[in-house]
């Protein structure tokens, strides 16, 4: 027997309690004054010899009850041979079919190197076949059909996840537990060094756990186009910059020549030198786009095996500028110039501002801008609301900025909460508000800096019961508040872009806040990336828009969600390269990009030491003497006793309850005096 | 309402004793219906020229006819009763099981029975002892004695064991002219020790009455578990049992309470077991009961 923690058996001390109480307490009794004991004798009662006898049987029960206690603590186990003691043993067949298995003829090798494991199995061996890629795919449940797992075996195809062996290991834990029986793994994989996850220890194997490894790679060079940077949107093409990065793992240096292809079509090509296992950047500038999507890629000349790497995907859209509609009353002119010239400076010019009156906007068609901004109005007309609620719940955007005008509303226009009071900064204390609590994570937020060094001095005071707030002044004041409604969003900003109520316009985090308000504002929803990993989701619906259809053609052109899917499925992963046609609920067109992840183009493999450690990760040789493991054989696991003891203790405990619920209860003629007492 | 005010514990809440006296014959004597000169009598005490103003049902009209001059009548206190008030104050006196001790409870007496005195005109004193004659108050009706016996109350501190053979002798001494002796006391001595030291008291014409103060727990105790006691006076210890307790001990104190009270009234002393959770009534009308006998 064994202990799991056996500090906790110091615990055990704390029966010096009951012996103290029992033993130790009652010859110290404290005398009790009486005023004179003429009439007293001494005399040793029977009911004295009875309590005492009660003592012991409540003494022996509290020390049982602390020792049970600190054993419970200390988790006690004992080995218990598993079924290897007859013989039996569960074969796992790991089959990595990641990106880099693509590689010349390594899928083939490994699957000839799963089969001939299968083949070397006795009748009546039970044997799993899995899969490795992203994530662990069970081809069969734990089975003896030789030929099941055969046909498994053969359907593995090559996939364009990246491998984790941290997630074969995590599964093969779960597996040992499930299955209590010794595993043996045979992992027939190329062995990749950035399939390791980032700690070792998660690559530890339950005990009992013998991993064969069957590599079927070795070190190789290979180009690669490591990474695109495209711009999401194309306003003006001759502004347009690609930048690209050629790497090379295991190379020695060399030429090579980049092309730009855009819809098939070869628009440039470069020549750049990739210096020995090194990377070389790319810059092409102006890409001449036609109107809507387009598929885009940068293509190397390939000179190694993995030829599938030497191509990036990337996705474009070609668009004009669109319009940003600033409903103003005329009352803060410098408000629409301060954000119409952020806008403009802000980056690629994709943003047009239109300024109109409340009256007119009302009869204007919202859906034909990116979003609206509502700047401090005093009176929202009541069809302009109606119809901005109808334009968010259709996806829209709107930005409600709130100032002294709109202190006199009851409630923000859209966004539909109370507006409270204005906080003013008082000459009696702080002379100006500052922003203290801000989600700089959150896209509207993230180049501003915190708002560092900006400077409110009044702000309407918004209740935040159904919204979220992203930013808050020193005196708690909302400042940034966000709700989703539909499938469009609503953001309000509870001080005025006029340069009097605070000193953000001139200052530096100015154009940042209104670059990223409008990019998250004018994107339509969650902005998703056109560029995506394999295996990345791509959300089809925000809100519960349930009844609407969203669709995705895969590279092939075949859909991949089913009708049912289509008018429930939340998000949808990627999983392999190629382009992705994706038409959201909200009825918003997308082309997605998938490309692989580049980790896996490093064909460098795990070295040799690296992997006998881990092998002995699942022995039980390789405990340290002395642990708490032991080493009594390999196919010995530890059985834990708490359950037991748990039972007992409560055993005991109800025990102690009855024999001091005895000892305390008054006897018999003390309660017929305590009645007569009473009475 | 003011009969509430008899009960000890609410009595404990009221600090002074000369507040708490007054409480106590005040509410006492409200309970009674009766006027505050309760037993009073009056005596001539002297003549005095009438002048104006004078109430003329006071003048003597025998001494008018006899001189012709108008003379008023005044009366005085009978004042031939004289108090002496004997309190124990040994260690046992500090005992209690509730709210207040035996000694707390006798200081209440001795100051209700003061005040009452003072009402009635009566020569009071006070007598405060241990195994000593720790103070002593002559009797008297001067003005400010009763402040001079409340003060000696409240002065009155637990002391040693109580001894009734010492300072009794010493009693004796005091006591020249005839009255009402009340003894305040636990008597937590054999009984025919006390009253064999008391009755002395009795053959210089004075009455006698022994206050015999115990608290509940003394009569009748209450122990659910083995315990170990020590004597308040002596400091000696006993272990008993709950069963000693609850079946042999109520029948010693039952008899020795009956003895003490035979032997009390055979020699002509007045006996008065007092439990200190009752109200103080019962003891002072014990005491107007006897006064009014000397009348």
């Amino acid at each position: 027997m064994g202990f799991f923690t056996p500090w906790f058996l110091a615990g055990a001390v704390a029966v010096g309690l009951p012996i103290w109480l029992h033993l130790l307490k009652r010859h110290k009794t404290d005398p009790k004054l009486f005023p004179s004991l003429m009439f007293f004798e001494f005399r040793e009662t029977s009911s004295v010899k009875h309590r005492r006898l009660d003592h012991l049987l409540l003494f022996a029960l509290r020390v049982l009850m602390l020792l049970l206690l600190a054993l419970l603590f200390a988790s006690p186990f004992i080995r218990r041979s598993t079924a290897a003691s007859n013989g039996k043993k569960l074969t796992v067949v790991a089959i990595d079919r990641s990106f880099s298995m693509r590689d010349g003829d390594r899928l083939d090798r490994a699957k000839n190197q799963a089969l001939q494991v299968l083949g070397s199995l006795r009748p009546g061996d039970q044997a799993e076949v899995i899969a490795l890629a992203g994530q662990v795919q069970a081809l069969t449940q734990v089975t003896n059909d030789s030929a099941a797992l055969r046909a498994a075996v053969a359907s593995v195809q090559p996939g364009d996840s990246r491998a984790s062996f941290g997630e074969l290991a995590r599964y093969l834990r779960t597996l040992s537990e499930a299955q209590k029986m010794p595993i043996e793994v045979h992992l027939a994989s190329d062995l990749q060094k950035s399939a390791m996850p980032p700690g070792f220890a998660d690559l530890r194997l339950a005990p009992a756990t013998t991993l064969v490894l069957h590599p079927v790679g070795g070190a190789a060079k290979n180009w690669t186009v490591e990474s695109v940077v495209a711009p999401r949107r194309v306003f003006d093409p001759k502004r347009v910059k690609i930048q690209a990065t050629i790497a090379g793992f295991g190379t020695p240096a060399a030429k090579r020549t980049v092309t730009l292809l855009l819809n098939g079509r070869e628009l440039q090509s470069k020549s750049v030198d990739v210096p020995e296992n090194g990377r070389a950047p790319v810059e092409f500038l102006g890409l001449d786009a036609p109107y809507g999507f387009s598929k885009g890629e940068v293509r190397i000349d390939s000179a190694d095996s993995l030829a599938i790497d030497d191509r990036y995907y990337f996705s474009t859209e070609r668009a004009d500028p669109r319009k940003v509609l600033f409903i103003d009353d005329g009352r803060h002119a410098r408000a629409e110039l301060y954000f119409r010239v952020a806008l403009d400076a802000s980056g690629d010019g994709g943003f047009h501002l239109e300024t109109l009156r409340p009256d007119v906007a009302a009869t204007a068609t919202l859906a034909n801008y990116a979003f609206v901004v509502l700047n401090d109005l005093s009176s929202v007309p009541q069809n302009l609301e109606g119809s901005l609620q109808l334009y968010v719940n259709g996806g829209g955007s709107v930005l409600a900025v709130l100032g002294p005008g709109s202190a006199v509303l009851p409630r923000v226009p859209v966004l539909d909460e109370a507006i409270q009071a204005s906080s003013y900064a008082g000459r009696e204390g702080d002379r100006f508000l500052t922003v203290t609590d801000i989600d700089s994570g959150h896209p509207a937020l993230r180049s501003v800096d915190r708002f560092n060094g900006v400077k409110f001095y009044q702000a309407i005071h918004v209740s935040s019961g159904k919204s979220r707030v992203l930013a808050k002044l020193n005196d708690q004041t909302p400042l940034l508040l966000e709700r989703a409604i539909g499938e469009g969003k609503v953001l309000a900003f509870t001080s005025t872009f006029d340069n009097v109520l605070n000193d953000l316009p001139i200052h530096a985090s100015w154009v940042p806040f209104v670059a990223q308000i409008a990019l998250y504002l004018g994107g339509g929803g969650a902005e998703q990336s056109l560029n995506l990993p394999v295996d990345s989701y791509v959300e089809l619906r925000t809100g519960n828009s349930k009844g609407a259809a969203a669709e995705v053609l895969g590279p092939d052109g075949k859909r991949m969600l089913s009708l049912e899917q289509g008018v429930t499925a939340r998000n949808i992963a990627l999983d392999r390269e190629g382009f992705f046609e994706v038409k959201s609920a909200s009825g918003r067109r997308s082309l997605v990009a998938v490309h692989s992840d580049r980790r896996e183009s490093d064909l460098a493999p795990i070295p040799a030491e690296t992997l006998d450690l881990w092998k002995g990760t699942g022995s039980a040789d390789s405990t340290p003497a002395g642990g708490a493991a032991g080493a009594t054989g390999a196919a010995d696991q530890p059985w834990g006793l708490w359950p037991y003891i748990l039972l007992l203790l409560l055993g005991v405990a109800v025990a102690e309850s009855v024999v001091a619920d005895g000892f305390l209860r008054p006897s018999a003629p003390q309660r017929e005096e305590l009645k007569r007492e009473a009475a | 309402m003011l009969q509430r005010f008899l009960d000890p514990t609410v009595l404990a809440g009221i600090s002074g004793l000369d507040l708490i006296a007054r409480t106590v014959v005040d509410g006492f004597v409200a309970g009674l219906h009766r006027s505050p000169d309760f037993g009073f009598s009056q005596e001539f005490a002297e003549y005095r020229a009438y002048s104006p103003g004078d109430d003329l049902r006071h003048v003597d009209w025998n001494v008018f006819a006899r001189t012709e001059r108008a003379y008023l009548k005044r009366y005085r206190g009978e004042t031939n009763c004289q108090l002496t008030i004997l309190l124990d104050c040994s260690r046992s006196m500090k005992f209690t099981s509730h709210t207040i001790d035996k000694l707390e409870y006798a200081r209440y007496l001795t100051a209700s029975m003061a005040y009452l005195a003072k009402m009635q005109r009566d020569a009071a004193g006070l007598i405060v002892f241990d195994d000593e004659v720790r103070n002593f108050v002559p009797p008297s009706t001067r003005q400010g004695q009763l402040a001079r016996l409340l003060h000696a109350v409240e002065k009155a501190e637990v002391g040693n064991r109580t001894d009734y053979e010492k300072p009794f002798s010493h009693v004796r001494e005091f006591l020249h002219r005839r009255g009402l002796i009340a003894v305040i006391s636990d008597f937590w001595e054999a009984p025919e020790q006390v009253v064999k030291t008391i009755a002395p008291l009795r053959f210089h014409g004075n009455e006698v009455v022994l206050f015999h103060v115990l608290d509940p727990e003394e009569i009748r105790p209450k122990f659910r578990d083995p315990a170990l006691l020590e004597d308040l006076e002596s400091g000696a210890t006993l272990e008993v049992s709950p069963e000693y307790v609850a079946k042999e001990y109520p029948a010693k104190m039952d008899a020795h309470l009956a003895e003490i009270e035979s032997r009390a009234k055979g020699a002509g002393l007045d006996y008065f077991l007092i439990d200190t959770s009752r109200p103080l009534d019962a003891a002072l009308r014990e005491y107007l009961a006897i006064r009014k006998g000397r009348m």
